[in-house]
């Protein structure tokens, strides 16, 4: 029997739980209880979870944190579940969604119009809607709920109804813990959420030594500091933990967030202050058949590699030479797996920190600077990729492709911010190419709305430990606003303003430092009236 | 392009006479008379766990961003720089009865043991020779553990200014 998993790694020890069995389209599959279901499948071999509605192309999965939607299927009869974030239980019945109209589709993709607008034109008059639409849903591959859900599906599809708090940190990202912490430990009474079955964010899957300063985290590997702080978290009483559980909404004049559940439930929260700490997703790359699973994001890699302990191929290569995929590639070569090469288009100099590109360069991965892929090979799954040099113009050169021989192609180019939430605070936005994209204009204490406060990645693409500096910051500033200031209060700000100044003293954090100046005001209520 | 345009930071990895340069390698009678630390962290970037961890003071470092520099007089090649270095940059060298001997942090599979003969790696990652282990250390203790810092004897004390990595045959 196939099986992907690593039992062997220098630095962590996977505890997989119990051991349960989940059945694809029937065919029982062994899987642990603590992983998602797209892990335990990637574990089992499959590497297509569904095809995309328009042109039947296959689809993997590619970030492997809820971000991206290639890996929906439908798990105990409910279409559409994001595979990478439902974790595994007893008997789980996951299906591929299945388009019993694949031979029609041939015709709708004539008419050149996305599913959306088939489904606005094809299910009129009114009184056609909701037969027609179930038919739309099932042609167009999207799914249709089953009249009958198996299952106590009532009990469970409920509705939590509305909690009162102080502070509701929407992340359980380095940010996100660390804000709860600094206000939690002065009393507030915090909730604090995250769509993932624990808390910990990107930290739990960093196997490395985190650089800066000892006195926060230099030294420490990632997914220890993680566990520290959701140790910490653990002896607040007064901060209630929410997993698996997303917010969907937030409605300014309710002043009320909506939360899915576990289950399909919803749970509103109403906060007196709100901290947006959402993270980043992951930025792509525009080549040939750059959707085929076995192309992925080097956070998803990440996660299969150092939370689930599965492998996410024999043979990779990355693309990109910042310190992300530096990193990836670092934690390839500890899990034991092959990394052909680091290609990047690069002409001034490596992007990352020097010393990541020299610790895997020594161990026989070369970086190759001014070169990029072209195109991916293989048709349902990555069998090679296809890399060119590149002239100082930016342009292939010609003459210098060449084929490298790779059963997946992991993608680390930068992230941009998850700013969706932030949006429906009716902050001023900006665009800011160096903090990574969209961003909110907020002022010194990063409050960006009336009553809501942004830190980490989600208000400019930094590193783990300015998140968790940040993360403090905002969760001292709250306590604060909610009135629970004191002289320690401010005393600890003046400390990590400081911690956080020095972290940013680097060259490389130069154009950084200018672009969060320049999005940073006095009064930010002048500049949303 | 030829590789030989490259700089080290278009590289990512360093040449000796780089290195040279930049005095992160200790002075010949220095390695012949004890075994001394050497920085290969030439950038700055904002980190201080070896500065930190030094007992003897051997270890400047001005600001928190300044790459750190060892003085050779003061330092007594405890190892506990390379134990904790989050770059995995800090080595240790040193040239004794006409052999030469490295320490470098491990953290990969299998596991080193004494006596093992491996694989050097220069660097740029390129096989220059075969070693053996002479003393394995398991770091279990401490926050970055669990990493090993392992000593490699080589038999051309040259190669102690290049071998930078080890590849342990699997079994």
């Amino acid at each position: 029997m196939v099986d992907w998993r690593i039992y062997e790694h220098p630095i962590l020890e996977f505890d997989r739980g119990k051991e349960v069995t989940i059945y694809l389209d029937g065919k029982p599959m062994k899987a642990f209880e603590s992983e998602t279901v797209a892990a335990a499948l990637y574990a089992n071999g499959l590497r297509e979870f569904s095809k995309s509605i328009k042109y039947r192309r296959p689809r993997g999965f590619f970030c492997a944190i809820g971000r991206c939607s290639a890996c929906m299927m439908e798990v105990d009869g409910v279409p559409n579940v994001r595979t990478c974030v439902t974790m595994c239980k007893e008997g789980m019945q996951i299906k591929r969604q299945k388009y019993p109209a694949d031979y029609l589709n041939p015709v709708l993709n004539l008419m050149k119009l996305p599913p959306a607008v088939y489904m606005r034109l094809m299910t009129k008059p009114s009184f056609i809607y909701k037969p027609a639409m179930t038919v739309m849903r099932e042609l167009t591959g999207l799914g249709a709920f089953k009249k009958e859900l198996p299952g106590p599906a009532p009990a469970t599809m409920g509705n939590e109804g509305t909690l009162e708090t102080d502070f509701l940190v929407v992340g359980g990202g380095p940010a996100g813990m660390q804000a709860s912490i600094e206000a939690g430990k002065r009393g507030a009474d915090i909730i604090i959420i995250d769509d993932k079955d624990r808390l910990g964010g990107q930290l739990l899957k960093q196997t490395h030594t985190f650089f800066s300063d000892v006195k926060y985290a230099a030294g420490k590997r990632g997914f220890k500091l993680g566990e520290q702080m959701i140790a910490q978290l653990s002896e607040l009483p007064n901060v209630k933990v929410l997993t698996e559980t997303s917010a969907v909404g937030y409605y300014p004049k309710e002043d009320v967030m909506l939360m899915k559940r576990p289950g399909n439930a919803t749970l509103k929260v109403r906060a007196k202050k709100y901290l947006v700490s959402t993270g980043a997703y992951e930025k792509t790359l525009v080549f040939e058949n750059n959707d085929i699973p076995g192309v992925y994001g080097a956070g998803g890699v990440q996660t299969l590699l150092n939370v689930f302990g599965v492998k996410p191929g024999n043979r990779g290569i990355l693309l990109g030479t910042g310190n992300v995929a530096l990193m990836v590639a670092y934690h390839l070569i500890q899990a034991g797996i092959e990394v052909v090469g680091v290609y990047a288009p690069s002409f001034r100099r490596v992007r990352g920190y020097f010393v990541h590109a020299a610790k895997i360069q020594r161990h026989g991965v070369p970086i190759v600077t001014r070169h990029t892929i072209v195109k991916a090979l293989g048709k349902n799954e990555v069998k090679g990729a296809v890399i060119t040099r590149l002239n100082p113009d930016y342009s292939p050169a010609e003459g210098s492709q060449f084929t490298v021989d790779c059963d997946f192609i992991c993608i680390g180019v930068g992230l941009n911010p998850a700013y969706d939430l932030v949006q429906l605070f009716n902050p001023k936005m900006v665009n800011n190419g160096t903090l990574g994209g969209m961003v909110p204009i907020r002022d010194k204490t990063f409050r960006f709305a009336p009553n809501a406060y942004i830190a980490g990645d989600c208000g400019s693409i930094e590193e783990a430990t300015t998140a968790m500096l940040e993360g403090g910051l905002a969760g001292l500033y709250v306590t604060e606003a909610l009135g629970r200031g004191d002289e320690g209060v401010t005393t600890k700000i003046e400390e990590y303003t400081h911690a956080l100044e020095e972290d940013r003293g680097s060259p490389f954090s130069t154009r950084l430092k200018a672009a969060i100046e320049e999005i940073t005001v006095e009064n930010i209520e002048e500049v949303l009236s | 392009m030829s590789e030989e345009e490259l700089n080290a930071l278009q590289r990512g990895y360093h040449k000796r006479d780089e290195l040279e340069e930049f005095d992160a390698l200790p002075p010949e009678e220095i390695v012949k008379e004890k075994r001394v630390a050497l920085i290969e962290c030439v950038e700055e970037i904002p980190c201080n766990p070896c500065a930190v961890v030094c007992r003897q003071d051997a270890i400047q470092k001005e600001g928190l961003c300044t790459p750190g520099k060892v003085d050779w007089n003061k330092c007594s090649g405890c190892t506990m720089c390379v134990a904790v270095c989050p770059g995995l940059s800090i080595f240790l060298q040193q040239i004794k009865d006409g052999k030469g001997y490295v320490t470098l942090p491990y953290e990969l599979l299998p596991a080193p043991k004494v006596g093992m003969t491996v694989q050097l790696r220069d660097r740029s990652g390129k096989v220059v020779g075969e070693g053996k282990i002479v003393n394995p250390t398991y770091q279990a203790r401490g926050d970055a553990y669990p990493r090993w810092v392992v000593t490699v004897e080589m038999d051309d004390p040259e190669l102690s200014y290049e071998v930078r990595a080890i590849k342990i045959p699997e079994e």
